[in-house]
């Protein structure tokens, strides 16, 4: 929706500035493509998870990362020898690659190649055996140096080596020396045949050959296997490289060396951050908000050229804008002439163009499109006026380098066309093609006689068969494999385990509503284990609750809720009346201090304000040594210090709405009650929670918090975009609790019992905090209820903060978990921590159904838990279709973004946390000046298995697959293989796979999984991923 | 005499321990023995303990006796007729608080990089670098001679420009950290011209001969007036190197490109502070001149303005408070050319503590921005910039593009310095090919074109 209206506004621009029919109309799509292919990560302080290749979604999955690596020069895959390291330790077992290759082969796989062996055969080797591929100049000093030609590869097999060498010398000495013996050696009037033998063995003194040993025959076997590769390749076609549509500056970095993008970045990146800045920076840049062209010729229409003379012509160039009236659209499009880029190539030039600054770029756009919510939006139409002043400056650019480089005066627009300077780069060498085939003979056995008698067309087909299966291909294959061999775990642990029929509801003390987190995974199961009366559910952790939420001290209202959601209603916390003076004078008090301190950090970076503050600077010393040795001591104090003015305990929620229309002050805050109802009767439908209600119902929401990290938000909840989701749970808990509430939800056939309270409640997953709200709420009659209950959650808190830190390399594994709740508590205090928390790492799956069919189950904080009971839904599925619809994108989103940041951390990712910069309020940079990084940090996703996530939907295959053909994103999202697609028979333990087309019914595997009593008897001691098990004491 | 003994084992300890460190760390690199992360930890933080409680300790015991100064000898390293290379510490009023600074700092920042270096593959090379550092420090601050000052101002050089460039893999760490690097260079090579002619002109390089009979901060130099202007101006380009002081001030936000440990150590507290330390130990050859007085001032103040005009245009935290550093330390420094000697060592000591603590919680900025936002009740307001409104809109805009683009320092040197060099080095090697070429009688261009002889694979095999 967000490209639509992208469009629209480039449209609009377009036709504003153009003359009459000066500017095709080609510009403007080709731009708006160019667009869309820019990062969507908005601003960092609300962290929203989404596929960092959302433009392609309409491709499939491997298609689209080959052609996302391609365009943004980042990886697709991990490394082939992270794949080979886990192919080694048994993570990917040769099975399972080899059922990828049967599958991508079909019928094929045992089609004999050249009779040497199967095409199946040769893919195994190459995925088996590492193959060296080299520069064409190590490979040179490889092949010349090295052992290459001297002994046989390690990995080749001993009898095939014996037999390779014992063959080829009675090959020699039969068959090649005496033929050669017939003729005398003069290889100039020789046949072909003749010759072509003598070349092969010409260095050979056939008087020598009888007193050779083991050694000089087996070297050479290999020198003449090497010649005979080479012989056999030379003259073959090459692969026609695909055309790269180059930007100037790749050409002349090519011939010159020198880059302008570097020049022109230089210039961008501050001009960019102080246009977008959001109040970092105490001098604003001049009149921004007039748009980005107004305020670049502002501030460069006149010359700086002393000082740098590529930029000699800018404000001629400006003015020339200015004069004839042109818009950027008209600029984009004189510069695009003048540059000598043909209509047909907009598209990808563009493109190329824009993504040469590609976060900045992202960034400038995701401003434009927050006009209502950022603080300084930036204009509309910015990113197109971007692009115009970007060519301007790289056509500048690109003439001075020409001017001085090259020394000579082509126009730009021919630049392109310069040859560049040394062999192209992607063309392989010779040797580069040979080695490869020199490398598999001796793994597959393959005889030099045998290669020797081949044609050149049968070589043709040797070598495409080898090139076509080639490292990005092996790649994809590892993937799958990597995959299949996690998947195949997961569905025999939920076929061996899914107890069936489902163990009938118990008579549950109490029961507990979570996210559907992966995170919380881990907390539920450990609840289940201290209290076995316990019934957990999962959703999606606003609980149904879209608001706008403002806290009692805090300044804002904020979005509380998926991103794909636009809230409707706005919700304040307000003190209760009596503390209301209490609450007034501490808010007061904070203010004061608040700005006190805002003077003083801003204060010190001035002249005599630093001055100042320096004099004090030594007692500054004080907290800085405090905080650092002693993190968790002093924010206890400080804590202490805080509570003083913190805002009184007593509050409530302004829920209910007093005015017709919804509004954010007021009587329009808050919900209607029949409002109220609809989000109590979904969610409580959705996961099933229709009749036996427990005594207490908690409603559990989470966040996290932690310090010196800027990515603080991407650890909080995903469901409530990017935010912590206490004040939802808070909110439902006081609409069930509503007695008219009830009442109206009986008369829809949901009856809640009067006996039973529902209690919001907050989790932080950093620090492992647990609070309740409105406690005093609860009756008296449930206190014991409520005492017990507590005391689970405190015991589920220290095993959860227990079974966290076996993750963390800082802390020790023989921990007890008192210990592990306090260590866990001073990561989310730390100053120094770069991982106060792992997130969302290690996700994989995600579960959709009841609980009872995984309870007892251990999931390594791996798997989404959506509460779902098919029992309860009608014969369209419209429960599940529903809670699908925001399920499975969100989920995905969060799969995606950590798999691209994991398999090319600095590509896709933000690199590594230790020299990121925080910049305009809005994103990190690396150093002073660098793009816009965005992505997740390694820090975030260095444990992180990169697999696409599988869902399991405890649904028939023909509902899921009603589902996708209704629901075009979930629909696209499977069939396109983004993410994996399996269902749980609601009948019986039976799987079904989903191939892209249709459900394939699974066959199990092992049909047993190993028993523990609980869960740390399975986890200690271990920091890896471990597999599953069956938990006796939560079942 | 006892406490002379003593004050000399402690001197040697407050040296020794780390040396020990660098010596421990870059052995482990040298035999590619990988230290785990937590032995590294504890040998930073005992070194450091050891060198912090001598220090310490000493202190206290020059309170106590009454010593303003003790020098220590440790030998000479180089002894000819004219000339002899003595390794000599100075304990004094000015080095001593110096010191304790370094340690202090140091070992915070030290217990800060453990946590936050944690799992870095280059995690024993930041700490190896970080002893040299540390190293470095207490030389420059303890040196007796103008030769040992050298050798540690040369030590915190060379680790800052690897800190810089830590990050090797990535090409603008390195680009930045050899710009440094080169600026860094140009500063030694004032400094070592500076020692030469001192020693041409005093007859050796001993700060306690040279600089007269009185303790720092009295002392008097012994140098004629044109003297003290000569070696005092290279003294200052030396510092104004070290200190990223106009026209230099370019180098500074390109240093950001290290770990932010890193950062907060050199360009907030300590190796940024360095030229201040230098004009502070010369400080009386400085005020032989007027005139060389004059001119620190001035240089001083200069950069202080710019640096708080700039400071105010950045869009990043880490190069505003780059800026806010180096606006003090060019306070700091027309404060020593103003003779205010013990004022410039309180706020040296006042800032370098400020802005470590500024710069380890710069990525928190968020996360006190939205407290704080909170507890004022609104979004935070922009503090206007005071003299910012008298000015007319052109003078605004155009000291805003001066802001924002760093003072153009960077374009200034590159154009008025580097590329001229450049060009001459050209020049002189074009000659040279021709030259060459017209002793071979072979035609100049081909001279540097010789192609690469490629070598048939086949025959090498």
């Amino acid at each position: 929706m967000k490209v639509e209206v992208s469009a629209t506004s480039i449209n609009k621009t377009g036709t504003e500035l153009a003359g009459p029919g000066a500017i095709p109309s080609g510009l403007a799509e080709a731009i708006e493509r160019a667009v869309h292919l820019l990062p969507m990560q908005g601003p960092i302080t609300s962290f929203i998870h989404h596929n960092t290749l959302h433009a392609f979604e309409q491709l499939p999955f491997h298609d689209a990362v080959l052609a996302g690596a391609e365009l943004y020069s980042c990886e697709p895959y991990l490394p082939e020898e992270a794949f080979r390291r886990e192919l080694a330790r048994g993570r990917i077992r040769v099975a399972d690659l080899s059922a990828i290759v049967q599958a991508d082969l079909g019928e094929e796989a045992d089609t004999p190649l050249l009779l040497l062996c199967t095409r199946r055969q040769l893919r195994m080797a190459m995925l088996e055996h590492s193959l060296l591929s080299a520069p064409a100049s190590e490979l040179r000093w490889f092949v010349a140096q090295a052992d290459a030609l001297r002994r046989f590869r390690a990995d080749a097999p001993a009898d095939q080596r014996r037999s390779c060498i014992e063959q080829t010398r009675h090959w020699i000495v039969r068959d090649l020396l005496p033929s050669i013996r017939r003729d005398p050696m003069n290889s100039s009037n020789g046949t072909p045949e003749h010759q072509r033998a003598a070349g092969l063995l010409r260095d050979l003194d056939p008087a020598a050959v009888d007193e050779w040993g083991d050694t000089q025959w087996e070297a050479f076997t290999l020198k003449t296997l090497w010649r005979i590769c080479r012989a056999g390749v030379h003259g073959l076609a090459h692969a026609a490289p695909a055309e790269a549509r180059q930007r100037h500056r790749d050409a002349l970095l090519r011939a010159t060396g020198e880059d302008t993008d570097l020049l022109v970045n230089e210039m961008l990146i501050p001009f960019c951050a102080a246009f977008l800045d959001q109040g970092l920076a105490r001098w604003l840049l001049p009149e921004r908000e007039t748009g980005f062209i107004r305020t670049f010729q502002l501030l460069h229409g006149q010359s700086d050229s002393k000082l740098r003379p590529w930029m000699r012509e800018l404000p001629e160039e400006l003015q020339r804008w200015e004069q004839h009236g042109w818009t950027a659209m008209a600029a984009i499009h004189d510069s695009l002439r003048q540059m000598g880029v043909h209509e047909d190539e907009w598209p990808a030039f563009l493109t190329r163009t824009l993504l040469a600054l590609r976060g900045w770029a992202g960034m400038l756009k995701q401003m434009e499109l927050r006009q209502e919510t950022a603080e300084h939006p930036a204009p509309a139409g910015t990113i197109v006026e971007f692009l115009a002043i970007r060519l301007l400056l790289d056509r500048l650019a690109a003439q001075d380098v020409a001017r001085r480089l090259l020394r000579d005066e082509l126009p730009v627009s021919q630049l392109r066309a310069k040859r560049p300077i040394g062999p192209s780069e992607t063309e392989l060498t010779l040797d580069q093609r040979a080695f490869p085939v020199f490398q598999l003979a001796q793994i597959l056995g393959w005889l030099p006689m045998d290669l020797y008698r081949l044609s050149k067309s049968q070589w043709a087909a040797l070598v495409s068969e080898v090139e076509q299966f080639s490292g990005l291909e092996r790649r994809r294959v590892f993937q799958a494999a990597y995959e299949r061999k996690y998947r195949i775990e997961v569905l025999d642990a939920i076929s061996a385990h899914g107890p069936f029929p489902p163990t009938s509801k118990l008579a549950g003390r109490f029961q507990a509503v979570f996210c559907l987190d992966e995170r919380e995974e881990s907390f539920v199961r450990h609840l289940e284990e201290v209290a076995p009366a316990v019934e957990a559910f999962g959703t999606a952790g606003f609980f149904g609750v879209a608001m706008y939420y403002r806290g009692v001290a805090d300044a804002h209202f904020c979005t509380l809720c998926p991103v794909i959601i636009q809230p409707q209603h706005w919700v304040a916390e307000e003190a209760l009346s009596a503390v209301e003076g209490l609450n007034q004078r501490r808010a007061k008090a904070r203010r004061l201090l608040g700005g006190t301190s805002h003077r003083l950090h801003v204060g010190s970076r001035g002249f005599l304000g630093g001055a100042i503050a320096a004099a004090f600077g030594v007692v500054a010393s004080l907290p800085l040594v405090a905080r650092v040795l002693f993190p968790r001591s002093t924010a206890r104090l400080r804590r202490h210090v805080d509570q003083m003015v913190a805002p009184p305990r007593s509050t409530r929620l302004r829920l209910e709405r007093v005015d017709e229309k919804p509004s954010r002050v007021g009587g329009g805050i808050g919900y209607a009650l029949p409002e109220m109802t609809v989000i109590v009767e979904r969610l409580l439908r959705n996961i099933g929670l229709t009749s036996q209600y427990a005594p207490l119902v908690f409603i559990v929401g989470h966040g996290s918090s932690s310090l010196n990290n800027p990515h603080e938000p991407a650890h909080d909840c995903g469901a409530c975009g990017g935010a912590r989701g206490g004040p939802n749970a808070r909110a439902f808990a006081q609409m069930a609790n509503d007695p008219r509430v009830r009442l109206a939800l009986r008369e829809r056939g949901l009856s809640i019992p009067s006996s039973t309270h529902f209690i919001g409640a907050y989790h932080n997953t950093c620090d492992e905090s647990f609070t309740c709200f409105d406690l005093s709420d609860v009756p008296a009659s449930h206190g014991d209820a409520l005492k017990s209950a507590l005391e689970s959650f405190r015991v589920a808190q220290e095993r959860n903060a227990h079974e966290r830190c076996r993750r963390f390399d800082s802390a020790s594994l023989s921990l007890s978990p008192e210990q592990a709740l306090w260590h866990v508590e001073g990561r989310s205090e730390d100053l120094a921590q770069t991982r106060p928390e792992y997130g969302h790492a290690t996700n994989a799956v995600c579960f959709v159904g009841r609980r009872q069919r995984t309870r007892g189950l251990y999931l390594d904080r791996r798997t989404f838990l959506t509460s779902y009971d098919p029992t309860q839904d009608d014969a369209e599925s419209s429960i599940l279709a529903g809670l699908l619809s925001a399920v499975v994108p969100v989920c995905a989103g969060i799969n995606l973004e950590y798999y691209f940041s994991r398999v090319d951390p600095g590509g896709w990712g933000c690199g590594t946390k230790l020299p990121h910069n925080i910049t305009s309020l809005l994103g990190v940079m690396d150093g002073a000046m660098s793009d816009m990084r965005p992505g997740l940090p390694w820090q975030m996703v260095e444990i992180h298995e990169p697999v696409r996530l599988l869902f399991v939907m405890e649904a028939t295959p023909a509902a899921m697959l009603s589902i996708m053909s209704r629901n075009e994103d979930i629909g696209r999202l499977c069939r396109n293989h983004w993410v994996q697609l399996a269902t749980l028979d609601p009948q019986s333990n039976a799987l079904h796979v989903f191939d892209g087309r249709e459900f394939v019914k699974y066959r199990p595997e092992k049909p047993l999984l190993p028993r523990v009593a609980s869960s740390v008897d399975w986890y200690r001691g271990w920091r890896d991923h471990l597999g599953f098990a069956v938990v006796e004491k939560g079942g | 005499m006892t406490v002379e003994r003593l004050i000399f084992g402690l001197g040697l300890m407050v040296i020794g321990a780390p040396a020990a460190l660098m010596a421990l760390l870059g052995l482990a690199a040298v035999l590619g023995r990988a230290l785990a992360e937590r032995t590294v930890a504890r040998a930073v933080q005992t070194a450091i303990v050891v060198g912090l409680t001598s220090s310490v300790a000493i202190l206290i015991l020059m309170l106590v006796v009454g010593r303003r100064s003790v020098p220590i000898d440790l030998g000479h390293l180089v002894s000819v007729p004219h000339f002899h290379f003595d390794v000599k510490l100075l304990f004094d009023h000015l080095s001593v608080p110096f010191v304790i600074l370094t340690f202090v700092l140091c070992g915070t920042v030290s217990a800060f990089a453990g946590r936050y270096m944690h799992r870095e593959p280059g995690f024993n090379r930041f700490f190896g670098l970080f002893s040299v550092f540390l190293v470095g420090m207490l030389l420059t601050s303890l040196a007796g001679t103008i030769g040992i000052l050298f050798a540690g101002w040369e030590l915190v050089g060379l680790s800052s420009a690897l800190l810089v460039g830590f990050f090797h893999e990535r090409p603008m760490p390195v680009r930045n950290a050899l710009r440094v690097w080169t600026i860094y260079r140009a500063s030694d090579a004032a400094l070592l011209i500076a020692a030469i002619l001192l020693h041409q002109f005093s007859g050796h390089g001993d700060f306690t001969q040279m600089l007269g009979s009185g303790a720092w901060p009295e002392g008097s130099a012994l140098l004629t007036h044109w003297e003290a202007f000569v070696v005092g101006l290279l003294f200052l380009i030396a510092a104004a190197g070290k200190s990223a002081l106009v026209p230099f001030s370019g180098w500074l936000p390109r240093a950001m490109e290290g770990p932010t440990p890193s950062s907060a150590i050199f360009y907030g507290a300590l190796s940024v502070h360095l030229g201040a330390y230098l004009l502070l130990r010369v400080g009386p050859i400085l005020e032989l001149s007027v005139w060389l007085c004059a001119i620190v001032i001035a240089l001083g103040l200069i950069t202080a303005v710019f640096a708080a005009i700039a400071g105010h245009a950045q869009t990043d935290i880490k190069s505003a408070l780059a800026f806010a550093s180096l606006a003090q330390v060019g306070l700091i420094v027309a404060e020593i050319g103003a003779g205010l000697r013990y004022v410039a060592l309180i706020h040296i000591l006042g800032h370098a503590c400020l802005r470590t603590l500024q710069f380890l919680r710069a990525p928190t900025l968020l996360h006190d921005y939205h407290r704080l936002e909170n507890a004022v009740g609104r979004h935070l307001p922009r503090l206007p910039v005071s003299w910012e409104q008298h000015l007319s809109p052109s003078l605004r805009l155009r000291l805003y593009r001066f802001a924002l683009n760093r003072g153009y320092f960077d374009d200034f040197l590159f154009r008025y310095v580097a590329r001229p060099i450049q060009g001459f080095f050209r020049w002189c090697n074009n000659l040279e090919l021709r030259w060459t070429a017209w002793l071979s009688g072979t035609p100049a261009h081909d001279a540097h074109t010789t192609k690469a002889t490629s070598i048939e694979l086949d025959e090498a095999a």
